[in-house]
């Protein structure tokens, strides 16, 4: 009963704290942070829209016969056709279905072994946390896109860009688990974390009830910020030939089809308008995470004046 | 005054940390699915054959066997031949002649980001929150948003195939030939005294460098910005100032120094994306790096090259953030405690 009382006593004091963050009127006062999640809330209803419009079957197959080949943009082919005869416009807006959905995966992955490995890591100390640590600490010591591309070889090629995403899930892991060990060390040394143990929780519920929803901010930054990464680095393993297979409709794979076959014959928009959209995607994560760490960050707020 | 025991300190670090990198390689190649000796023998090989080379290789032996020995190898520096890519040259050789190309391509497009970086951050920090602030910050959030992948063949259509005046691909027009010395193109055509192959070299470098500098421009300014709006701040800029030394004086005397401490972190931590986007740098201008080397070995499962390549990519990042480190704690002494 008592334990039950305590923590929605904690649970109001996150909603309060949160409601009086000035974190969310600074974010959406922040003029780069609002064009970044303008262009994210575009992005999301360009992909929810092709997802539902388009059927990926017709879009993946070629249309020769029926569409011309590498037909430049026109009134009837907004942004031209490929190689297959395929109309490009349908394509590159299921590409961002394709960028949101493997690139969220990667992302929800890559938080859930993070804060594991985190949270582990800080509340046992001691060996568990020099074992985890050290490993994340090796894992880090690899350019980022080089472990990847090693890491691609482990994972059977039928899984298409689920490969990618299995390694590049295990290439940001470290990241993750270092900000959330961080976090969760500071919150252990409060108070009530002391009182609930008191009370007899046992570690999961400690874990999962009281640490973690006290490192969610931190968590959430790194996230936002390694979104862009997440989408970027994805279409770099397929534009390499290491993720989608060829025909999906995925940005890396078009560019990579584009640039090899269209561009220097004159196709230009085989891979221009995949590579636009790719960039004002990852554009789009990219402001929204540095107008969040401005907002986040009250040195920089104390620097205005 | 440098502190002995954060430089020893470090230096006793690095090796349990590459060790660790070294295992972290054997297990990814041991967990991979392709047989190596099938890529030696052939698709078409018999079953004995196969065997055969398998034994041979070593393949056979306990795990721990092949662990010990292939950290005892990698130790010595010792790589082993090439399966494939360059059927039965020594690994060590091949790498001999690409790493060159590579570092010279990442040490010119750190150079470039520093040049264009710093002044870009300066000029932000010291105009915050004005319309050159506004359009310095999303020009570098947008130069770390655009894939070199499609940057790179952007910038070949319009200033090699549209206007003519940059050469598309390789390092180096065809009509020249010069003796490799140093592996670095630039050092080796003025070596040769060839400054008509020095041009032609630097001209095939200038896109190159371009699409990889503004990445690590990028970087740079934006932590150069928030590290030098944090030392405008600081009273001894008012002193300077109201000593009556000019503006511009102070940020570039004082300001400059101090802001550019924790500039050098970020260089260390970049460095990596150098590394990364060098391999994609290499792939759509066609040089060939140890980038390219990469792709192409883990294409043709050629296992010795790929671990040489993934390990010598993991030392150099180690290394140059060893360096940083060091670097750091000579400019600034406080870190050791």
């Amino acid at each position: 009963m008592s334990t039950k009382t305590h923590s929605s006593d904690v649970e109001r004091s996150i909603v309060d704290r949160i409601r009086a963050s000035p974190f969310l009127t600074e974010l959406l006062s922040n003029r780069i942070a609002v064009a970044g999640l303008s262009l994210i809330i575009g992005l999301f209803a360009v992909a929810i829209y092709a997802r539902l419009v388009y059927d990926l079957d017709a879009i993946i197959a070629t249309s020769f016969g029926s569409n011309p080949t590498e037909a430049a943009p026109s009134a009837q082919f907004w942004f031209g056709t490929d190689g297959q005869a395929r109309d490009i416009f349908p394509r590159v807006l299921y590409g961002a279905w394709y960028a949101l959905k493997f690139g969220t995966a990667t992302v929800l992955a890559s938080t859930a072994l993070g804060i594991t490995a985190g949270i582990v890591a800080a509340y046992y100390g001691d060996l568990t946390d020099n074992v985890i640590m050290r490993t994340m600490d090796v894992l880090l010591s690899f350019p980022s896109l080089l472990l990847a591309l090693a890491l691609v070889t482990i994972f059977p090629e039928s899984l298409g860009l689920w490969r990618a995403v299995a390694a590049l899930t295990l290439v940001y892991t470290p990241r993750f688990a270092r900000v959330v060990r961080g976090a969760a060390l500071k919150v252990l040394e409060d108070e009530y974390i002391e009182a609930t143990r008191a009370l007899g929780a046992t570690d999961p519920r400690l874990l999962i009830r009281h640490v973690l929803p006290n490192c969610l901010a931190p968590i959430t930054v790194q996230s936002t910020l390694n979104y862009g990464l997440a989408i970027i680095d994805i279409a770099a393993l397929s534009f390499l030939g290491f993720g989608a297979n060829p025909g999906d409709p995925s940005w890396g794979m078009m560019l990579a089809n584009g640039v090899e076959k269209g561009l220097f014959s004159g196709a230009w928009w085989w891979s221009f308008f995949p590579g636009l959209f790719l960039a004002l995607t990852v554009l789009g994560f990219n402001l929204l995470g540095d107008g969040m760490r401005d907002a986040l960050d009250p040195r920089m707020r104390d620097a205005v004046d | 005054m440098v502190s002995k025991r954060f430089i020893a300190k470090r230096l006793l670090l690095l090796g349990p940390v590459l060790f660790g990198v070294a295992t972290v390689v054997f297990a990814i190649l041991h967990l991979s699915p392709g047989d190596p000796a099938i890529a030696i023998a052939g698709e078409r090989a018999s079953q004995e054959f196969v065997e055969q080379v398998r034994s041979d290789l070593g393949l056979t032996d306990p795990l721990w066997e092949q662990y010990v020995r292939f950290i005892r190898d990698t130790a010595t520096l010792d790589f082993g031949e090439s399966y494939q890519v360059r059927r039965g040259t020594a690994v060590g050789d091949i790498l001999a002649d690409r790493l060159p190309i590579t570092i010279e391509l990442a040490v010119l497009g750190q150079i470039a980001g520093l040049l264009f970086g710093l002044p870009l951050g300066i000029l932000s920090a010291v105009k915050k929150d004005t319309l050159t602030d506004h359009f310095s910050r999303v020009g570098a959030l947008t130069g770390i948003s655009v894939p070199i992948y499609w940057s790179g063949p952007l910038l070949i259509l319009l200033f090699a195939q549209v206007l003519g005046i940059l050469p598309t691909s390789g390092r180096i027009g065809s009509t020249y030939f010069i003796d490799s010395k140093t592996g670095f193109i630039l050092i080796d055509t003025l070596l040769a005294g060839n400054l008509a192959a020095f041009q032609s070299a630097a001209l095939h470098l200038v896109m190159p460098v371009i699409v990889l500098g503004v990445y690590s421009m990028a970087f740079i300014s934006r932590m150069m910005r928030s590290s030098m709006l944090e030392v405008i701040r600081q009273d001894y800029m008012r002193t300077a100032r109201a000593k009556g030394q000019g503006a511009k004086t102070t940020v570039m005397k004082h300001g400059l120094r101090n802001a550019f401490i924790p500039v050098i972190t970020i260089i260390g931590i970049q460095f990596g994306s150098m590394l990364g986007g060098s391999v994609l740098t290499e792939t759509v201008f066609e040089i060939n790096g140890i980038g390219t080397l990469l792709v192409s070995a883990i294409n043709k499962s050629d296992y010795p090259v790929v671990q040489a390549t993934v390990l010598v990519f993991a030392f150099m990042y180690t290394i140059v953030n060893l360096l940083v480190d060091i670097t750091y704690s000579v400019l600034d002494p406080r870190i050791d405690q």
